[in-house]
């Protein structure tokens, strides 16, 4: 029977309306938390997929010792498929020539992500190529043909081993970026390096292993492995530790889509809250009538939970459903623009969207129901009793409760909770007060005759706690709005700002004092602009506090750097500047610039300790503190420092950076050489050797396609940053939609009575739409400084960004707050009046 | 059926407590019909609540059919309420969601009869609605709602029927019929009738009439000529 009776209400309601607005909050919260993380979650996927490619697998060891060979069975028998690379420094002969070279001995499953690109003809344009080279072939670099003066066919040697050159190597996928000692690149397998006797004890080897597999394979692996390695010698990289600028940007956008699908929860969850309390409102009269004919509360109980399991299950069912399709949709629309595959099917966000509809609905309609359960029989004869149980306090605590928790599971993320919770609740407080002070300013202000403004006030002030539940979830709505927004903006404007325009996409190294001049003057006269010149002296650092460094605190050896990161180790790139460069910051200490040389005594030239700058990260990493004293040793002769600064450097800047930065002083004796960067336009690209041909001395380097990769991840990046945006907005406006809607219904008596009463249409559209000016103007406001708030937090502490400010929003918020509002309110109050008066008062019944 | 000893009821205002029913006793037989009469807040309605259980005494004791129901709770007074009780409401208090047959069949469902629905349909054409039964309320006028009404609550049977101003919403030639329907079926069934009404020409169709005055019961009208059924012997007196 009570099935029946639940089941009767439920269908009757379903078609006659009642549950409209509390299926479509539930059908909107699976929906779009369904469609925000599983297009997430693929298009996470499918950026990790690409920048997997960056280190040529999923995940990577590194190794200063050779890797073990059971470590690789037992990787193959966890079901992961790997790959191997040795590399080094080595000497490479043609028939007259030499030069050092980046050696790479690679196994023939290389690369397992990626592809090797090579060039009919040195300088060529790279295509893919599926193989690796054979035994007794090198590929090589194009401008080792140039270096050796060798062609395709020629023979190299390197160490006790003899090559045929097979191709020329434009790029292989993990070849790193660096524009400091580089040498051209030899690409062999790895089969023949054993012969070339070039990896005995002394020599610095850098060992790779590559694995691809499965998430909970390599997670499994690397569980086995782990106890295993060694801190000192053995390095784990995942493509989530990628801490280049694509990394970070990747990393960046991942927060930024759990973000957003966060707060679409919380905006769902509000709207499911503001949608239940209506629910609960209007079925007092039933629950009443219910118990006069004799249903016990148990009874009752049964018929509202098992009304709620029907709803839930029909929202959640249709909200999949349409989750699914909106899903689709941004698919179809991307596929042009995105140039990843995003088919591969997600089980984990239909598992979030069942949990998150359930959640929501049970624990955001259990204050509403403990309500309606408490309302007594009496209120068949008293109509003015409404619930037995009235507590603000449980009702935040549990709805409260439950956001944090859905926030919670979703994100993993106990910080990113703390912070968009703590915001909201801090919004929360401050709006109470704002009601109350709202009620005082309604009682000067709603003085006077009957006018629109002062029906409106008169309203606000009747209804202040309603208002109050009213303002806040509008003011959550709004912020969450904003939040979304303007994190969107400030981050893919300094996503824009790491590549402007005219970013430099060519760098050149090793030029000569004396070529300096001559260099800008040829450049100047083809309008190429050049950046700012930077000296290099290639030094040892040799002590801290006299202490002498080992090697093992070194990247010497590891001939591979993340993008932007220069070479550290014995063997370091010393700068020297007056100025700080851009990008730079001061964390600790003070700039060298005003730093004078301690009085002239004779023989003090030898005694100085020079400032010297050091960048923050490799302070951390070799434990150097402000005031310590770095030795190196330049040429034959020591160079004493102190620390007298620790910056930060953005290293997502297509600019050289250094760990190292002296003064001036410390360097005047020696010869410096210089690193410069350019910007060439695409069409002017076949002009670059002319614009060269000077300085043949002079190393070039081509970074045109790295920054065209990071241009193009960033875009489509940003691309995905704003459908996701698109999506929460129109979540956003719905939610409103149903908020204003919901207290239409409340305001339904107040306008038949005033329509009873014979006053205007005009006057009773203009009072609501007043109301809802005002209410939507101050939640906009309130919005705008929580906004500010929690974005400050956001970007500070989740974002690793730098916190702005944002004015503009103060003002654009309580606007556009009162705008939507008021049309929003203006649209459902013009249903109301079209409906007669009889109508009216019968809607009421 | 009824007996009341006593009985008062005191609620807390902001100005302290105010007793709204001074101490009543009386006593209604079976088959009986009442009629409480009085102006607007002269305590009629609350009486009626606590004589039906949708409200507890302060003090006294109230045996509803032999019942204790000033000892009982709430569920208690519910079930009771569901097996001997029916209710006509001055604003129908239908369920809006449900059509007329589903709010008739309420009772008869909430107390677990399997043939609720048959019962509905044959009451709701004792009434003259079988051909609305699907309709649901505001698609019925103020006369038919009632008659609804009347059907719900004499689905069950009920042994005391309680009216709270039944005509109250409805014009004269709607509150006519309501009224003849309302006594025919309680002749039928020989419910007992306990109405409250300030309309002194319904009032008068019961068997007795009871006034209310400022929370007292002072006045004990001699049962109408024109009514039929038994002459009743109880007595009703305000202190």
């Amino acid at each position: 029977m009570v099935v029946n009776l639940a089941w009767r209400l439920f269908k009757h309601e379903a078609r006659r309306g009642e549950l409209t607005i509390i299926l479509f909050a539930i059908i909107l919260s699976v929906a779009s938390v369904l469609s925000l993380s599983l297009f997430s979650e693929r298009l996470q996927s499918a950026l990790v997929e690409r920048s997997s490619q960056f280190i040529a697998a999923d995940s990577q060891l590194r190794s200063r010792k050779p890797i073990s060979e059971d470590w690789l069975s037992q990787a193959q028998a966890q079901g992961l498929a790997t790959a191997r690379q040795v590399s080094t420094r080595s000497m490479a002969f043609g028939e007259s020539l030499m030069s050092l070279v980046d050696l790479r001995a690679v196994s023939d499953t290389y690369p397992l992500k990626g592809e090797i690109k090579v060039a009919d003809q040195p300088f060529g344009s790279p295509t893919p190529v599926a193989s690796t080279p054979a035994p007794g072939e090198i590929w090589i670099d194009s401008r080792l043909f140039q270096l050796l003066d060798v062609k395709l066919g020629s023979t190299v040697y390197i160490g006790d081993g003899e090559f045929t050159v097979k191709r020329v190597l434009s790029e292989i996928p993990d070849q790193g970026f660096s524009i400091f000692n580089t040498d051209p690149m030899v690409l062999m397998a790895l089969s023949d390096l054993p012969a070339t006797n070039i990896t005995g004890p002394g020599s610095r080897v850098s060992y790779k292993a590559y694995y691809t597999g499965s998430d909970a394979s390599i997670e499994e692996y690397y569980e086995w492995l782990r106890p295993q390695l060694d801190e000192e010698l053995h390095r784990w990289e995942e493509v989530g530790d990628d801490e280049s600028a694509i990394g970070r940007s990747i990393a960046r956008a991942e927060r930024y889509f759990l973000l957003a699908s966060l707060l679409a929860i919380v905006l769902a969850a509000v709207a499911i809250a503001v949608a239940a309390q209506r629910y609960s409102q209007r079925h007092f009269d039933p629950v009443a009538i219910f118990k006069t004919l004799g249903a016990t509360k148990q009874m009752i109980r049964r018929v509202y939970v098992l009304q709620i399991l029907f709803i839930t299950v029909l929202g959640i069912t249709v909200g999949i459903i349409a989750g699914v399709i909106i899903q689709q949709l941004v698919v179809i629309a991307l596929a042009g623009q995105v140039d990843v595959s995003l088919d591969v099917w997600h089980w984990r966000p239909v598992f979030i969207a069942v949990l998150t509809g359930s959640i929501c609905a049970v624990l955001f309609s259990l204050y509403p129901l403990l309500r309606l359960f408490s309302v007594p029989p009496l209120r068949v004869l008293r109509r003015d009793m409404g619930a037995g149980l009235s507590s603000k306090g449980l009702q935040f605590g549990a709805s409260g409760g439950a956001i944090f928790l859905l926030m919670w599971i979703y994100s993993r993320d106990v910080e990113i909770s703390a912070i968009l919770f703590g915001s909201g609740a801090l919004l929360v407080v401050a709006l109470l007060f704002v009601t109350f002070g709202l009620i005082a300013v309604g009682r000067w202000l709603g003085q006077g005759a009957m006018g629109a403004w002062q029906l409106a006030w008169a309203r606000i002030r009747r209804r202040a706690m309603d208002n109050s539940v009213q303002l806040i979830s509008f003011s959550i709505t709004i912020m969450l709005l904003l939040v979304v927004l303007v994190m969107r903006n400030d981050m893919v404007a300094q996503w824009r700002a790491q590549l402007p325009e005219n970013t430099p996409n060519y760098f050149m190294s090793n030029i000569t004092e004396s070529q300096k001049d001559d260099l800008e003057q040829h450049f100047a006269d083809q309008q190429v602009r050049i950046d700012e010149f930077y000296p290099v002296v290639r030094g040892r650092f040799v002590a801290v506090n006299d202490e002498q460094v080992s090697t093992e605190v070194t990247k010497e050896d590891d001939p591979e750097q993340s993008e932007g990161r220069q070479g550290l180790g014995r063997e370091a790139n010393l700068t020297w500047s007056n100025k700080l460069q851009t990008e730079n910051r001061i964390v600790a200490g003070q700039w060298h610039a005003d730093w004078q040389p301690p009085g002239d005594d004779g023989n003090a030239e030898a005694g100085i300790v020079y400032p010297v700058s050091v960048e923050s990260g490799v302070a951390k990493r070799l434990n150097i503190a402000m005031d310590d004293t770095l030795t190196f040793n330049v040429g034959s002769e020591i160079v004493r420092t102190r620390v007298t600064s620790i910056r930060e450097v953005n290293w997502q800047t297509m600019q050289p950076n250094f760990f190292f930065v002296l003064h001036p002083d410390a360097m005047q004796n020696f010869n410096a050489t210089y690193i410069t960067s350019f910007h060439l336009d695409a069409q002017r690209k076949s002009e670059i050797t002319a614009l060269m041909l000077p300085f043949a001395s002079v190393t070039l380097f081509d970074v045109d396609a790295r920054i065209n990769q990071l241009r193009d991840i960033i875009d489509q990046v940003s691309l995905a940053v704003e459908f996701i945006l698109v999506l929460v907005l129109i979540a956003g406006s719905l939610v409103l939609f149903a908020q204003v809607q919901a207290s239409m219904d409340e305001r339904q008596q107040e306008l038949a009575i005033l329509r009873t009463l014979g006053a205007k249409g005009r006057l009773i559209r203009f009072s609501v739409i007043n109301e809802f000016l005002i209410i939507g103007s101050v939640a906009g406001l309130m919005a705008a400084m929580a906004n500010e708030f929690s974005l400050f937090l956001l970007q500070w502490r989740v974002f690793d960004m730098e916190a702005s400010m944002h004015w503009e929003y103060w003002l654009i918020a309580p606007t556009v707050g009162a705008l939507v509002v008021g049309v929003l309110g203006a649209l459902g109050c013009y249903r109301l009046l079209r409906l007669n008066t009889g109508q009216l008062l019968r809607k009421m019944v | 059926m009824i007996q009341t000893k006593d009985i008062t009821k005191t609620v807390n205002t902001s100005e302290g407590s105010l007793q709204i029913l001074q101490p009543i006793s009386f006593q209604v037989k079976a088959g009986e019909s009442i009629a409480i009469v009085g102006a607007s807040g002269s305590g009629k309605s609350t009486l009626l609540s606590l004589l039906a259980g949708l409200d507890e005494v302060s003090t006294g004791e109230i045996f509803l059919d032999g019942a204790p129901l000033h000892t009982f709770d709430e569920e208690q007074r519910a079930r009771l309420r569901g097996d001997k009780v029916g209710f006509i409401f001055q604003s129908f208090m239908l369920v809006q969601s449900l059509t007329a047959i589903e709010n008739v069949m309420l009772p008869a469902e909430i107390a677990g009869l399997s043939d609720a629905k048959k019962r509905a349909s044959k009451i709701l054409e004792q009434v003259g609605l079988g051909h609305r039964s699907h309709h649901y309320p505001n698609q019925l006028s103020g006369g038919e709602q009632q008659r609804v009404a009347i059907a719900r609550a004499f689905i069950g049977q009920p042994k005391i029927l309680f009216a709270d101003e039944p005509t109250g919403n409805l014009d004269a030639a709607n509150s006519v019929k309501i009224e003849d329907l309302l006594f025919d079926l309680n002749r039928e069934i020989g419910t007992t009738l306990v109405l409250v009404t300030h309309d002194n020409e319904l009032a008068k169709k019961c068997d007795r009439q009871l006034q209310m005055l400022a929370g007292e019961l002072t006045e004990v009208t001699e049962r109408a000529q024109h009514a039929t059924g038994p002459v009743p012997q109880g007595v009703a007196h305000g202190r």
